[in-house]
């Protein structure tokens, strides 16, 4: 927990910094917009959470967002190369080709003994390219689809914004099955098993590989349900939906705590991942300082937006630079105490 | 070598040994598994500092530290387990780290390398061309790669460990030939082996440690295995911390195994163990103990053979199906196969039978505390908490960890595979105690171990094997040192009787 502290305590620091340089920051339309985006990214994150956690790693991650999107347009769009069928067929197929792509690769990894980097690297480059013959290189529009309600619609509307956007809800509700599973059932407990030391789940019983595949499953599922949310949100799929997004994912778990090694890391803390990944982004935009220039007229300086990868990569280097500090000075403090007393006497030998 | 002493982490590896070994001479090391063989020897090529003592090479002082500073000095240490890089071929092993380029950007002298190299090949009786890769070679070949690069640096004193451990009767036979010939030139050999064949073979000495203290030296005539099993084991059994054995035999059959082959090896095994027994398991390091419990275990199946347990065939694909049936493995390896280090006491111990904790899938947290505070106040766990994470536990502490673990899920037969490696003595006992008690409550243990005062202490009937046979099956009051001694290192003349009977 001490990890989530310290990263939920970074961020409330930042977004009190950014109020203060710019109060907007936490206007209703800047602050409902930035929440749109943390729990678009925080639904797949947990996915790849869970496929981390038990020491594996899913890149197909933003390319099974991008299909999805691209498969509904292509079957549910009204406008030109759409098929004009119902959009709960469109939502119902994307989501069913997202599972299944996650069984797929999660049965390549675990019965042919396949290293999953490899395995979900060729899964992005081919869902990836699926999506590009699907949409023949441009775009296919969503046109005036209901769907595009998912993403600016919501409860509570003011002012034309909603207070609670959909996407929130969903990530709400994807928090609360994830945090359930992964912390409070047996599913979960097998999760950390096998991140912790694999092989010692599989002597204690453990059906590894059947477990493994599950988080693949989960993780391309997640994917899906973010992916219909992108494509409510952007309206204009194209092949460079949800490019990189995968290495977002990462980016935001391994922010909460998570070890790539496999077997730490929490839900709560994916959530401050995502949370941190999005309020950096959000606030090289907004970040301001009021000055006066020599002639005494009132200025404002701001970010450079060219600096978005410098900054969001130099905080994510800081962030396990300093986990790593913690970790060796914990350690050496655990071998101090663990220190063996002098070396035991031997049992008293009969007197021969 | 003189007064040489080593400890690590309160364990005194080595005490006050000395050695001393000429040129032109094959000294023999002997001594049971963890007498500090291979530790003397790492101190000696400069892996490992000594704590204690000096080292003389023809009459002058060195200090050795590093490997290095040893290769200087003219000492090359083969090790058990092979340093070639496979992906690279013969001329670039022999001369790794010791090209002879002025620069890490010059360009490597093949032409040279692979001219010296065929040389080199050429003295250990290899034709092969030195372009070949390594990855493709025999372990015999490898072997004798191993040994040009030790000449290559000019070595006068070569350490083999355990050189012939996985070499065929013929690729020994050539080694022999290899030492022999280095012998001549004047080189000194140190040669590490549980063979006692080989040992009679080649050495002009033999020299035997027994518990990291130096046991005796024996010249070439008056090496007989009998005398050499007699030093390597005779030492004063302290009875003090074993249980008294009951006569616990009586029970019937839990876990018949019959000719049960074990990838890998030759021939079929064959015994039962009994309800309330404790039967172990003797042998060396590599004698296919752990193979074969693991293959009862259902990690890798078994080639051939049948097992029964409760009188119905089992034949366990995975350790799944042998948990289900009550068959429970506490391993060899505790940090790699028996606990998941940086999960807490708690769900160390729930984990095997976690379903039992759970309804429609959710744990019940205080259940799994109750019965892990249970198992820790059965076995004597010293630890402030159940939560506490096992990666912080002694080795003691941890392995009842792992027994908890089993007891949690009432075991029909418990295999415990080197139960009490790298623990210390106190909590030894404890453990000693324990294992007597599951027996008392009617559970078939099996144990595994390479300490030969623990199986004859422990232990009700000893299957004794060798290279992967079972060579001997000792009851009662043939249960002895030089029994078993025999049996493990194939003494002949005892071990022909035995496994005729």
């Amino acid at each position: 927990m001490k990890r989530e502290l310290g990263m939920g305590s970074a961020l409330v620091v930042i977004c009190l910094a950014l109020f203060i340089s710019n109060s907007d920051f936490l206007g209703q339309s800047n602050a409902v917009n930035t929440l749109r985006q943390i729990s678009m990214l925080g639904i797949y994150a947990i996915g790849s959470g869970f496929v981390i956690i038990a020491g594996g790693i899913d890149l197909s991650v933003g390319s099974v967002v991008g299909l999805t999107g691209v498969i509904i347009a292509r079957i549910s769009s009204q406008a030109t190369g759409g098929g004009g069928h119902s959009l709960a067929l469109g939502v119902v197929v994307a989501l069913a080709v997202a599972l299944l792509v996650g069984l797929l690769q999660g049965l390549l990894i675990t019965r042919l003994n396949l290293q999953p980097f490899i395995v979900t690297l060729a899964g992005m480059l081919l869902i990836r390219g699926v999506s590009q013959t699907v949409v023949q290189g441009g775009t296919l529009s969503l046109g005036t689809s209901p769907l595009l309600g998912l993403a600016n619609g919501g409860l509570f509307m003011r002012g034309g914004d909603p207070l609670l956007p959909y996407p929130l809800l969903i990530f709400l509700g994807v928090i609360a099955a994830g945090g359930y599973l992964l912390h409070s059932t047996v599913l979960g407990r097998y999760l950390y098993a096998i991140g912790g030391n694999r092989e010692a789940a599989a002597y204690s019983g453990i059906p590894v590989k059947r477990i493994e595949t599950t988080t693949y499953v989960i993780s391309a599922g997640l994917a899906g349900v973010a992916g219909v949310c992108y494509a409510a949100y952007i309206g204009q799929m194209s092949q460079q939906v949800g490019v990189a997004y995968e290495l977002y994912a990462i980016a935001a778990v391994v922010l909460g705590g998570c070890s790539l090694r496999g077997g730490e890391g929490t839900v709560l803390g994916i959530v401050i991942g995502s949370a941190m990944m999005k309020v950096i982004d959000n606030g090289i935009n907004m970040f301001q300082v009021r000055y006066q220039d020599a002639d005494g007229v009132p200025r404002l300086w701001r970010l450079d937006a060219n600096w978005t990868f410098i900054i969001v990569g130099s905080v994510i280097l800081i962030a396990v630079v300093l986990d790593q500090v913690v970790h060796v000075v914990q350690g050496k403090q655990r071998l101090r105490v663990v220190e063996p007393p002098p070396a035991a006497p031997t049992p008293a030998a009969p007197v021969s | 070598m003189q007064g040489i002493g080593k400890r690590f982490a309160g364990v005194t590896a080595l005490r006050d040994v000395s050695l001393s070994a000429r040129g032109g001479e094959v000294l023999a090391l002997m001594g049971e598994n963890g007498a500090g063989k291979s530790t003397l020897m790492k101190i000696l090529g400069g892996v490992q500092p000594p704590d204690a003592g000096e080292i003389r090479i023809e009459g002058k002082p060195v200090v050795i530290d590093g490997v290095r500073s040893a290769k200087r000095l003219g000492i090359a240490l083969i090790h058990q387990e092979l340093m070639l890089a496979p992906n690279l071929d013969i001329a670039a092993n022999i001369f790794l780290g010791t090209e002879g380029t002025p620069l890490l950007l010059s360009p490597l002298p093949r032409a040279a390398m692979n001219k010296k190299a065929t040389a080199l090949l050429a003295r250990v009786g290899l034709a092969l061309p030195p372009t070949k890769s390594v990855g493709h070679l025999t372990v015999g070949q490898m072997q004798m790669v191993e040994i040009a690069r030790a000449l290559s640096a000019d070595a006068r004193i070569l350490i083999m460990d355990e050189p012939t451990a996985s070499l065929s009767a013929n690729e020994s036979e050539k080694l022999f030939e290899v030492i022999r010939k280095l012998r001549a030139d004047g080189v000194c050999i140190i040669y590490i082996s549980h063979r006692m064949e080989e040992v009679q073979l080649l050495a002009d000495r033999v020299t035997v440690l027994r518990d990291g203290r130096w046991a005796g030296d024996l010249a070439r005539a008056e090496a007989t295995s009998d005398k050499i099993v007699a030093l390597m084991v005779g030492r004063e059994l302290s009875g003090a911390y074993f249980p008294e054995k009951k006569d616990r035999t009586a029970g019937e059959v839990v876990l018949e195994v019959k000719d049960l082959v074990v990838p890998g090896a030759p021939a079929g095994v064959s015994f039962a163990a009994r309800r309330g027994e404790i039967l172990g398991f003797a042998g060396l390091v590599g004698a296919g103990r752990t193979e074969l419990v693991t293959t009862i275990f259902g990690v890798t199946p078994a080639r051939a053979g049948t097992m029964l347990l409760d009188g119905q065939p089992f034949a366990p694909r995975s350790p799944r199906d042998a948990i289900r049936r009550g068959v429970y493995l506490a391993p060899e390896d505790r940090k790699h196969h028996g606990l998941v280090l940086p999960m807490s006491i708690t769900e160390n111990t729930t984990l095997p039978g976690l379903r039992a904790y759970s309804r429609w899938g959710r744990l019940d947290g205080a259940a799994e505390r109750r019965v892990a505070e249970a198992e820790v106040a059965r076995l004597g766990t010293r630890t402030p908490s159940v939560r506490q994470k096992v990666v912080t536990l002694s080795g003691g502490n941890q392995q009842k960890v792992v027994l908890g673990k089993w007891l949690a899920m009432s075991p029909r037969v418990l295999i415990l595979d080197e139960p009490t490696r790298g623990i210390d003595v106190g909590a030894r006992a404890e453990i000693y105690r324990h294992v007597a008690k599951l027996a008392a409550d009617g559970i078939a243990v099996v144990v595994v171990s390479s300490d030969m005062e623990e199986v004859i202490g422990l232990c009700d009937r000893v299957v004794v094997m060798r290279e992967r046979r079972m060579t001997g099956l000792l009851t009662g009051s043939e249960i002895t040192q030089a029994r078993i001694g025999a049996l493990m290192t194939g003494a002949r003349a005892v071990a022909t009787a035995e496994v005729a009977s």
